[in-house]
């Protein structure tokens, strides 16, 4: 099923570079209706587990990078939907390929569910991480595209992305929009996370003890809340708009990436959902 | 009948010439009037502009309409016939088709893919078709020419990239701020790159516009003329941090916008985007002035490149565009040879019908005898005899889509079942006249 996926993606990813290309509107309605498909497909498959197990799949790395993928599709599919602006699929999509690849080859998708993770916080907390993070990745995206134009125009080379994508303007709004949102939802997830880890304390032995900022994973989403939080105060106090907040957002991106992958195989121990 | 197009054109004609041909000072109402006059055409449309003045006419022998329309064209505008003659250029057939799509792409425009054409092409044709000087023939001319239009503009990036500084400077202003509405302009100098400039950012709905001037009167008078607020010299700094774009366009000799200047601005504009257009020659912003974070500084050479660049893009994609071009007036050609087709098909039609008829009446002594719905049943087989029979034919005949084809086929038919098309010598094809039988009658 998976594997599946994956090749949809991949299909997609190949229809948003080649409607960036070309920019005819055969091209661009054929990647747009190519990824809406894929959106149905994953939705479907994730249904089906979600009903299969009766719950979200998220409680493993694997599953979580599935679902994340999904979540950030259909975030991207509503941005592009809502705004009619198509240029950031090229850079979104081989992200969600990227991202597909790890739960394709790298586990199953059914999971064991132990009794820890019954909680109802610790469903909001991880759903919350993971739309914040899909935010993120779009905030990220769009900080990337707007370096890349900024620099086109203040060299005044005039050139491959000033031609195909939006203004400035619109770019860093949308950024500081997706930066806020993931924000808040960052804080949730990181509340809930608080609270269900603080819940186990009495009854489990095992799992709780490294649920400190010495867990990396923690650590690490941690550090991206700081990293948001400054964006947003910079953004609002001493007019940190433009090419610095875009910066802001791909760094932050980068270091939500690294919580994702190497973090979840190879550092933590016991947080390794 | 045939498409005739009588014209002149930037290509053929100096100004002087095309401004006296100009129909829009008359009015093309009154000119269609006194075309319709004209013996020698059945559908016309005039396509006129300040580049171009051109006729597109339905008529029976193009080289008698030629010289009628060149004839009209000298009295009309009261111009001697031997001043016009030679600039004038004629087109029949597929050149004339091709021409016209071509113009409504924007491909034989002064400045190549300039959009507005397409505009004044659709209002030519629909103050034709107003006052019903258009037929079946010109009515799918242009409305294929319109297709060909719309197919270049979206398939091909013809019509892409400023070519103008002007235009230059709005369509960066618009790839840094998104939309212009709401936005603050201020202009430093009342000459005329500077208001010309001024008047393209306000066209796309800028809200404020600033002016300022060292001589407060030129200010004043530049504000009134084309609707904005003139402010004192002296508020120079207020307007600037007000402003989201900035344009300089003085006759000063030393550069009167510092670095410092807009370093210290863009502190009390809070970083906000500021878009710096510096026309002035010699320049009056400093050139370091750039570097600073948000500021987007762009002189008339920077300007001048970018429109330099958009031209030779524009070249790239002529080929495209042609080759569209190309396609559109194929098929419309195609559509214009088939209806050639529809009289041949109509005559063997009658032909077979007169057949079957005259033998039903030889027949009627023995049919008599029948009971009604028998006879009914022998008049319905051979109804039905006859369609099958005329089936193959026919849409052989509509599926032909070359003249020649159409032709042969035709003068076949014609032959081999004796149609008798005497009386009807009208061509509907684009071809030498005699090539296709028909009527003037469209098909029933």
């Amino acid at each position: 099923m998976n594997v599946l996926l994956l090749l949809l993606y991949t299909a997609a990813s190949v229809a948003y570079a080649v409607q960036f290309a070309r920019r005819t509107f055969g091209t661009n309605r054929a990647a747009t209706v190519l990824l809406v498909l894929v959106a149905f497909a994953h939705t479907f498959v994730i249904g089906m587990e979600t009903m299969r197990a009766g719950h979200v799949p998220s409680s493993t790395a694997t599953t979580a990078i599935s679902t994340f993928v999904w979540l950030l599709a259909l975030s991207y599919l509503y941005l592009e939907l809502t705004t009619g602006e198509r240029a950031m699929g090229v850079f979104i999509l081989p992200l969600l390929v990227a991202l597909q690849a790890i739960p394709t080859f790298g586990g199953s998708f059914s999971e064991p569910r132990s009794a820890m993770l019954e909680s109802p916080w610790f469903g909001v907390h991880v759903s919350s991480l993971l739309f914040a993070y899909a935010s993120f990745a779009l905030a990220g995206v769009l900080g990337i595209t707007y370096v890349l134009q900024f620099k086109e125009i203040k060299a005044k080379d005039l050139g491959f992305f000033y031609d195909r994508l939006p203004s400035l303007n619109v770019l860093d709004e949308m950024n500081l929009r997706a930066v806020k949102i993931g924000w808040l939802f960052l804080t949730v997830g990181l509340i809930t996370g608080g609270i269900w880890a603080s819940q186990l304390q009495p009854s489990a032995s095992s799992a709780p003890s490294s649920m400190s900022m010495a867990d990396p994973k923690i650590f690490v989403a941690v550090l991206c809340w700081a990293v948001y939080s400054f964006e947003l105060y910079a953004q609002r106090a001493i007019g940190w708009r433009g090419r610095r907040a875009a910066w802001l957002s791909a760094v932050g991106f980068g270091i939500v990436l690294l919580n994702f992958v190497p973090v979840s195989y190879f550092f933590t121990t016991s947080h390794n959902f | 009948m045939q498409l005739l197009l009588v014209g002149v054109s930037h290509r053929t004609a100096p100004i002087e010439l095309r401004e006296r041909l100009d129909f829009s000072a008359r009015g093309v109402d009154r000119a269609l009037t006194a075309l319709s006059n004209v013996a020698a055409q059945h559908e016309a449309t005039i396509v006129s502009t300040c580049n171009r003045v051109e006729l597109y006419v339905g008529c029976d022998d193009p080289d008698v309409a030629r010289s009628a329309i060149q004839a009209f064209l000298a009295e009309f505008h009261g111009i001697p016939d031997d001043q016009l003659a030679p600039h004038i250029y004629a087109k029949t057939g597929q050149d004339a088709v091709t021409h016209l799509f071509r113009v409504a792409s924007g491909l034989d425009s002064l400045v190549m893919g300039e959009p507005q054409i397409f505009g004044q092409v659709k209002e030519a044709f629909s103050v034709a078709s107003e006052m019903g000087c258009t037929g079946s023939m010109l009515n799918k001319l242009f409305h294929s020419a319109f297709a060909a239009g719309k197919r270049v503009r979206t398939e091909t990036p013809l019509s892409e990239g400023a070519v103008s500084v002007s235009y230059a400077a709005v369509e960066l202003a618009r790839k840094i701020f998104g939309d212009l509405k709401g936005r603050a302009v201020l202009v430093l100098g009342a000459g005329e790159m500077g208001k010309l400039t001024a008047i393209h950012m306000q066209s796309q709905g800028i809200g404020r516009l600033i002016i300022t001037s060292r001589t407060a009167a030129h200010a004043t008078a530049l504000a009134e003329s084309i609707g904005g607020t003139a402010i004192a010299w002296e508020s120079l700094n207020t307007g600037l941090v007000e402003a989201d774009i900035l344009i300089t366009a003085t006759g000063a000799s030393v550069p009167i916008i510092s670095h410092a200047l807009i370093s210290q601005t863009m502190k009390a504009r809070r970083q906000r985007p500021l878009f710096v257009i510096d026309i002035a020659v010699p320049r009056d912003v400093e050139a370091s002035a750039g570097d600073l974070e948000q500021v987007f500084l762009y002189n008339i050479d920077d300007l001048q490149a970018v429109v330099q660049e958009n031209i030779s893009k524009r070249g790239t994609a002529a080929s495209d565009a042609e080759r569209i071009v190309a396609q559109e007036a194929g098929k419309f050609l195609g559509w214009l040879n088939s209806r050639g087709a529809v009289p041949t098909i109509v005559a063997l039609r009658q032909r077979f019908e007169a057949i079957r008829q005259s033998e039903l009446r030889r027949l009627e002594p023995k049919l008599a005898s029948l009971p009604p719905e028998a006879r009914a049943r022998v008049e319905e087989v051979t109804r039905l005899i006859l369609e099958k029979l005329l089936i193959s034919p026919t849409e052989q005949l509509k599926a032909a889509s070359d003249a020649d084809t159409v032709a042969a086929y035709s003068d076949a038919l014609n032959r081999l079942f004796g149609l008798t098309s005497d009386d009807a010598a009208d061509d509907g094809s684009l071809t030498t006249a005699g090539s296709g039988r028909s009527s003037k009658k469209p098909a029933q």
